[in-house]
């Protein structure tokens, strides 16, 4: 019994880490109507760019947040603005954005493979930072305190990311595009731009998830690729381009992963993610908080 | 001589010279890039039925290979059945998995259906590494069958040269181009065509566009199936990492993307183009710069993409029919000379 609360809690700490990964492609999604496929790659990089801050400098991982978020801001606006923008307009009438899908695919494979030849396949780790293994006794219960950090830093990072999205003059034109871009652009709101920010914002949560990784998680350059998958299910499971929903899904990954062994051999908890996304999928595709949306 | 004429010809001299290259090659390695080729040429054909003609992205195609290659490895190696019946039991289950997939997923649009076969093709990797055994058939989880290469023959799809391998994988293509070739003049492909650009015109005229896709995607999972017995036959080892990866999947999309989705020679001309570059890559900088060719694919598609969005076989194809243009009217000029 104690050890499912153990598990239970553990998979709440890890799962909204999940959903912090998941925050960015849920941002993009909501402004873009685009599914970034090269999510998790943006993730690798920013972890890659945590990595070598903490590495080079020794100070504590949280610390270089102020070096990894507005590195990967700008990584991700320009991105967009370079790559991306161009394919949006081509295709300015274009409901169903696929060709944007196809090159966020190529993103992810050169960013993926790049990143494999300038630091090779190893895998990395910062073995002597604060938080490195640290368990905080809960009673019999043992609870990660990195996870712990990511936790709190996620519920930070969503509830910052909603009150900018709600007050601030750049937030609400955000919005306005996401829900009208033709009416938004009639208002004076260039919609590249938001879209450059917006992308900017997503790369940005991407590096801040990657920070709250770094302290127990190994950095290789394939990494991406499995938070990419899972970022995929987590977003459909709560609705895409939901902040809430995004939350909500990476627990309930989450909580899969960390109770699902306590049943079965490990392995199948991966399976079963898949068919409850697949089923999500196919019963409510606009997942527990998506708009109903015409797909 | 019209322009047709010269389109047969093309086409009858492209086919002497690919029965006619092992006569010339005798190098297993080339062979076996050769092979390799003509299998990715043949995938990205059959991809094409959903992935260009139907207008749709399925990202999870090498889980039918890997269907074809495990149901025809499972029984010869267990029953001693043909792997050529176990080619078709292979491209049957396939068909079922594709219509399955298909039925629920061709009502979402772009991004879901693109996501929908992510999932499935992986959760049925997470499920092969996972099983062991499944009932009376052994699948022998992540590490995956081995064929041993005893009792040679056509029988038992087992040849001692690639030669043999070279000229199966040669027929499999061309049949699977005339093919393609004959749904895109069929009503099934101008089905398809209408639904894939204007779907909701296409259903007020009453074309029935889920089905249409259906018939495509059943077609395509039970041609792509088959490839996979062919690959186990040819490399004799087949695992869930080897035949159901993410990577064979976006590499069939890729490369159909970027010859040319929705044409017939698009595809052939990716694999053409591309799988030189991936081979050679691997086999000069494979050591030191590994992952090279992929950060050239990724370059290209989004290349393609940004200027091309039709693939390369469009400059291509005019560049031909300029050639070709030229071509008569020189002959037209001598005439009247």
């Amino acid at each position: 019994m104690i050890y499912l609360l153990e598990d239970t809690i553990n998979g709440i700490l890890m799962g909204s880490i999940y959903g912090l990964t998941a925050l960015g492609l849920t941002v993009i999604f909501g402004v873009l109507k685009v599914i970034n496929f090269a999510h998790g790659s943006l993730l690798m990089v920013g972890m890659y760019v945590t990595y070598w801050t903490v590495a080079l400098s020794g100070v504590h991982p949280y610390l270089s947040l102020v070096v990894v978020v507005p590195v990967m801001f700008l990584f991700g606006y320009y991105l967009q603005d370079i790559v991306i923008k161009p394919i949006f307009k081509a295709e300015k009438e274009v409901r169903e954005p696929i060709t944007v899908i196809i090159v966020t695919t190529g993103v992810w494979y050169i960013l993926d493979n790049l990143t494999l030849l300038i630091f090779g396949p190893q895998y990395r780790n910062l073995p002597d930072n604060p938080l490195k293994g640290k368990m905080l006794a809960l009673g019999d219960m043992l609870i990660s305190v990195p996870k712990l950090w990511g936790f709190v830093t996620t519920l930070m990072t969503a509830a910052l990311l909603y009150w900018f999205l709600q007050t601030t003059r750049l937030g609400r034109a955000i919005r306005a595009t996401s829900l009208d871009r033709q009416a938004s652009s009639l208002m004076g709101i260039s919609p590249y731009k938001v879209y450059n920010v917006a992308f900017g914002i997503g790369t940005a949560t991407a590096g801040i998830a990657a920070v709250t990784l770094i302290p127990f998680y190994n950095v290789f350059p394939t990494v991406g690729v499995l938070f990419d998958i899972k970022g995929f299910i987590i977003v459909v499971l709560g609705g895409l381009g939901s902040i809430g929903g995004a939350l909500l899904g990476g627990i309930i990954i989450g909580l899969i992963e960390s109770v699902g062994p306590q049943f079965m051999a490990a392995t199948w908890t991966e399976a079963i993610v898949y068919g409850l996304f697949l089923i999500f999928l196919f019963v409510k595709p606009a997942g527990l908080f998506g708009v109903k949306y015409d797909w | 001589m019209t322009h047709q004429t010269i389109n047969k010809t093309a086409c009858i001299l492209a086919a002497i010279i690919a029965l006619g290259l092992p006569l010339v090659i005798r190098s297993a390695t080339y062979l076996h890039i050769l092979v390799l080729l003509y299998f990715y040429a043949y995938l990205t054909t059959s991809w094409n039925l959903v992935g260009g003609f139907a207008g749709v992205l399925p990202l999870g195609h090498a889980a039918f290979v890997g269907i074809g290659a495990y149901a025809s490895t499972v029984l010869f190696l267990q029953y001693g059945i043909s792997p050529w019946i176990g080619m078709i039991v292979g491209g049957i289950l396939a068909t079922i998995v594709g219509i399955l997939i298909g039925l629920p997923t061709f009502k979402m649009r772009g991004a879901y259906f693109a996501l929908a076969t992510i999932a499935f093709a992986e959760g049925i990797r997470v499920m092969i590494e996972n099983i062991d055994r499944l009932g009376p058939f052994v699948l022998n989880g992540p590490r995956g069958l081995q064929i041993p290469p005893l009792n040679l023959g056509l029988g038992n799809f087992l040849f001692a040269g690639k030669e043999p391998y070279y000229y199966i994988i040669l027929f499999m293509l061309a049949a699977v181009l005339m093919l393609t070739y004959s749904i895109s003049r069929s009503k099934l492909g101008y089905y398809l065509n209408a639904g894939g650009e204007e779907p909701e015109a296409a259903m007020a005229l009453g074309v029935n566009v889920a089905r249409a896709k259906l018939i495509a995607m059943a077609i395509s999972s039970f041609l792509t199936a088959l490839a996979g017995t062919f690959y186990a036959q040819f490399t004799l080892y087949i695992h869930p990492k080897s035949v159901v990866s993410l990577d064979l999947s976006f590499e069939i999309a890729f490369i159909a993307l970027i010859g040319g989705r929705g044409s017939i020679a698009g595809p052939v001309l990716g694999a053409l183009l591309l799988r030189p570059v991936s081979d050679f890559s691997r086999i000069y900088f494979g050591d030191t710069l590994p992952g090279l060719h992929l950060v050239i694919f990724g370059v290209v598609l989004i290349l393609v993409m940004i200027y091309q969005p039709r693939g390369l076989q469009e400059p291509l194809t005019r560049l031909y029919d300029q050639l070709v243009d030229r071509l008569l009217r020189r002959k037209a000029g001598e005439v009247q000379a």
